[in-house]
C-alpha cells in the first residue's frame, strides 16, 4: 500500500498522498488510485506540481482523453493543448479576460451544478483539475455526492425514477445563463443526448443519480412535469449534507468521478488570475448502453 | 387583546387564533392583525372555513384586490369570482382536470419559488389563501423569509446588490420549466422591480426575488442570471424556510413584499381546492424606493 488515504468527507472526499503523479509509477499504484476514486468519488492530491505534458500522460493512463470544446471556437486562439480544457480567466496571451468577454460569459455556466460532458453521447468518466494559480478569495469548487443523494431518496421516489431517461443538452444549459454568442460550429455539434437518470457504478455496484444543469427533459413525460422532477432532484442532491467545498491551493490536483458527482465553481473576482487545467477521461460508452449490459 | 398570536417560526410565521375573519371585525382587532403580519410576514389562521364572500370582504379591507390572470386568456371561463385566483385542479364543473393537460402544466409553475405578481408593475402586498379541500398526499406550501435572508448576506453582497433592479416576467419563469402555451394576450412585458426593498411596516430591509426575475439591469445577462440563482439559493436554505401542512378551513395570509413561497408536488388525481385573494401593493417597488 503505497498511498495514504485520509477521508475528508466520509465515503465521498479523500486526501491522497504518497505518490508523485508527475513521475512514473507502477500499475499497482494506479490500481490503488482507481480504488480510492471508487470508494470516495472525489480525491484531492495536494502538492502535485504538474506540467500539462505530465498531467496528460498520467490522465491517459485512466482512459481515452476528451478534446476541449474550444476547437469549435475558431475565434479563440488556444493557450493550451487541445486535450486540456482551459478553465482559466486568461486569454491566449495570458492576459485576464474582460468582464463581459465571451470567454468569461461561457465560463459563467460553470457556476451551475453539472457533471462534465453529460451532454456528449459518451460522457466523462473522470475529470482531473490542476490548480496552477488561484485568486486570494473565492473560486472554491463544490462537489455533490450523487450516490448519497440517491440513497437518501424515499423508496417511492426511487421506484418512480429508476428507469427514466433524461435528455441532456448543451443548449438547455446555455438558456439558463442566457448567453447566445455561439459559433455555427458550436451550435451544430451537440443535439440532445439521452442518459439514464439512475445508474449503477461498475466499481462497487452502487447506484447513483446522474444529473446536471444540462438535463432538459424526461422522456415520456410532459416537459414541465419532467423538468420540475429534475429541479426537485437537483435541489435534493445539492443539500448541504451531500455537498463538500474544496478551497484550492496551488498545485492541488483533484480527480472526481463524473459518473456519480456534480460540481460547480463559486464566484471569484475579475482582477486576479485563476488558472486551472482540466483533463477529462471519457467513459466506456453511453450510459444507456452501459445500463443494457449491466 | 382578543387575538392570540403564537410564533410557529420566530419572527417569520405565527398562528393567529381567537377571531373569525368572516365576522365584522373592529378596527382595533384589524390593526392587531396588521401588526402581527408586520412582525411575522406569515399569519396562519386555522379553522376559518371562509366562504368566498367572507374571504373577499375581509381581503378588501387590506387594500385593492387583484383580478385573476385567467381573464387575460380569450374565452376563459371562471369557476370562481374574478377577484379569486383559482389554485385548484378543478374545472368550471368542479371536475378534476386531466393529468398532463394545459391547466396542470401551467400550474406546475407554482412549484417554483416566487412571490405573487412581482411580474406586474404594482405587485402584490398580501396574498390570502383559503383551503377548501386537500389532496390524498402532498400539496404543502413552503415559505421563505426574505428579511432574514437579507440580514444573513455578507456585507460584500449587500453592497453589491443595493440599488439593483431586476426585470420580472411570468412568461420567462414559465419558460424555464418548459411551459409556453400562451395566447398573445397572455404575453406581458417584463417589469422592473428593486432587488432590495425596505419593508414599510417593520422598516426592515428585505430581498425581493422570484423565479420570475429574468435579468438585472446594468449587468450582462449571464452574470445577472447567476447572481439571481445564487441569491435564490441563499434565500431558500432550510434555515429561512417554513413548511405549512394544510388543514381544510385554514386561511394563510402572507406578505408578498418580504417572502417567497412555492407549492410542493401532490396527488393530482384527488381534489386540491385552494382559493386565493390578492391585495395590491401601493405602487411599483421602484417608485416606493424613490419616496423612501
Amino acid at each position: 500500500m503505497a498511498l495514504t488515504i485520509k477521508a475528508l468527507n466520509p465515503g465521498f472526499v479523500a486526501k491522497v498522498t504518497g505518490v508523485s503523479l508527475g513521475e512514473p509509477f507502477g500499475e499497482e499504484v494506479l490500481a490503488e488510485i482507481v480504488s480510492a476514486i471508487d470508494n470516495y468519488a472525489v480525491c484531492i492530491f495536494p502538492d502535485q506540481p504538474l506540467t500539462d505534458e505530465r498531467q496528460l500522460s498520467f490522465s491517459a493512463r485512466l482512459g481515452p482523453l476528451e478534446t476541449t470544446r474550444r476547437v469549435n471556437r475558431a475565434d479563440f486562439k488556444h493557450r493550451l493543448d487541445t486535450r486540456v480544457t482551459d478553465v482559466s480567466n486568461l486569454d491566449e496571451n495570458n492576459c485576464l479576460v474582460a468582464r463581459d468577454s465571451d470567454r468569461r460569459m461561457i465560463a459563467m455556466s460553470n457556476r451551475l451544478w453539472h457533471t462534465d460532458s453529460s451532454f456528449k453521447k459518451t460522457p466523462a468518466k473522470y475529470s482531473l483539475l490542476s490548480a496552477r494559480a488561484i485568486p486570494s478569495e473565492g473560486g472554491e469548487t463544490q462537489f455533490a455526492d450523487l450516490r448519497a443523494a440517491y440513497n437518501a431518496l424515499t423508496e417511492k421516489k426511487k421506484q418512480e425514477i429508476d428507469d427514466l431517461i433524461v435528455m441532456h443538452w448543451l443548449t438547455h444549459l446555455r438558456s439558463k445563463t442566457g448567453f447566445d454568442h455561439f459559433t455555427e460550429a458550436e451550435r451544430a455539434v451537440e443535439p440532445p443526448m439521452p442518459q439514464v437518470l439512475v445508474r449503477t457504478l461498475p466499481g462497487l455496484g452502487r447506484k447513483t443519480l446522474y444529473l446536471a444543469a444540462h438535463a432538459d427533459h424526461v422522456i415520456g413525460m410532459p416537459v414541465p412535469e419532467g423538468r420540475m422532477l429534475l429541479m426537485d432532484l437537483m435541489e435534493h442532491a445539492t443539500q448541504p449534507e451531500f455537498v463538500h467545498t474544496h478551497t484550492w491551493r496551488v498545485n492541488d490536483l483533484v480527480i472526481w468521478d463524473d459518473r456519480c458527482t456534480m460540481h460547480r465553481v463559486r464566484e471569484f473576482g475579475i482582477t486576479e488570475v485563476r488558472d486551472m487545467h482540466r483533463t477529462t477521461v471519457s467513459d466506456v460508452g453511453p450510459t444507456i448502453d452501459q445500463a443494457r449490459v449491466a | 387583546m382578543p387575538i392570540t398570536v403564537k410564533a410557529l417560526n420566530p419572527g417569520f410565521v405565527a398562528e393567529i387564533s381567537g377571531i373569525r375573519l368572516g365576522d365584522d371585525l373592529g378596527d382595533d382587532v384589524f390593526n392587531e392583525i396588521i401588526t402581527a403580519m408586520d412582525t411575522y410576514a406569515i399569519g396562519v389562521f386555522p379553522g376559518q372555513h371562509l366562504n368566498d364572500d367572507e374571504q373577499l370582504r375581509f381581503s378588501a379591507r387590506l387594500g385593492p384586490l387583484e383580478t385573476t390572470r385567467r381573464l387575460l386568456r380569450p374565452g376563459a371561463q371562471l369557476r370562481l369570482d374574478k377577484h379569486i385566483a383559482d389554485i385548484s385542479n378543478l374545472d368550471v364543473e368542479n371536475q378534476i382536470v386531466p393529468e398532463g393537460g394545459r391547466a396542470l402544466m401551467n400550474a406546475i409553475g407554482n412549484r417554483l419559488w416566487h412571490t405573487d405578481s412581482s411580474f406586474k408593475p404594482t405587485p402584490a402586498k398580501y396574498s390570502l389563501l383559503s383551503c377548501h379541500s386537500i389532496p390524498a398526499w402532498g400539496g404543502d406550501t413552503q415559505f421563505a423569509d426574505m428579511r432574514a435572508a437579507y440580514d444573513a448576506l455578507e456585507d460584500r453582497l449587500k453592497a453589491k446588490i443595493e440599488g439593483l433592479v431586476a426585470d420580472h416576467s411570468i412568461n420567462y419563469s414559465r419558460s424555464t420549466n418548459g411551459f409556453s402555451d400562451f395566447m398573445p394576450e397572455e404575453i406581458q412585458p417584463a417589469v422592473p422591480q428593486t432587488v432590495v426593498r425596505v419593508h414599510p411596516g417593520s422598516k426592515r430591509k428585505t430581498l425581493y426575488l422570484a423565479s420570475h426575475a429574468e435579468r438585472i439591469h446594468g449587468i450582462s445577462l449571464p452574470e445577472g442570471r447567476i447572481l439571481l440563482y445564487d441569491l435564490m439559493d441563499h434565500a431558500t436554505q432550510p434555515q429561512f424556510t417554513h413548511t405549512h401542512h394544510w388543514q381544510v378551513g385554514d386561511l394563510v395570509i402572507w406578505d408578498d413584499r418580504c417572502t417567497m413561497h412555492r407549492a410542493r408536488d401532490y396527488d393530482v388525481t384527488t381534489p386540491r381546492d385552494m382559493r386565493r385573494t390578492t391585495v395590491s401593493d401601493v405602487a411599483p417597488t421602484i417608485e416606493q424606493a424613490k419616496v423612501a
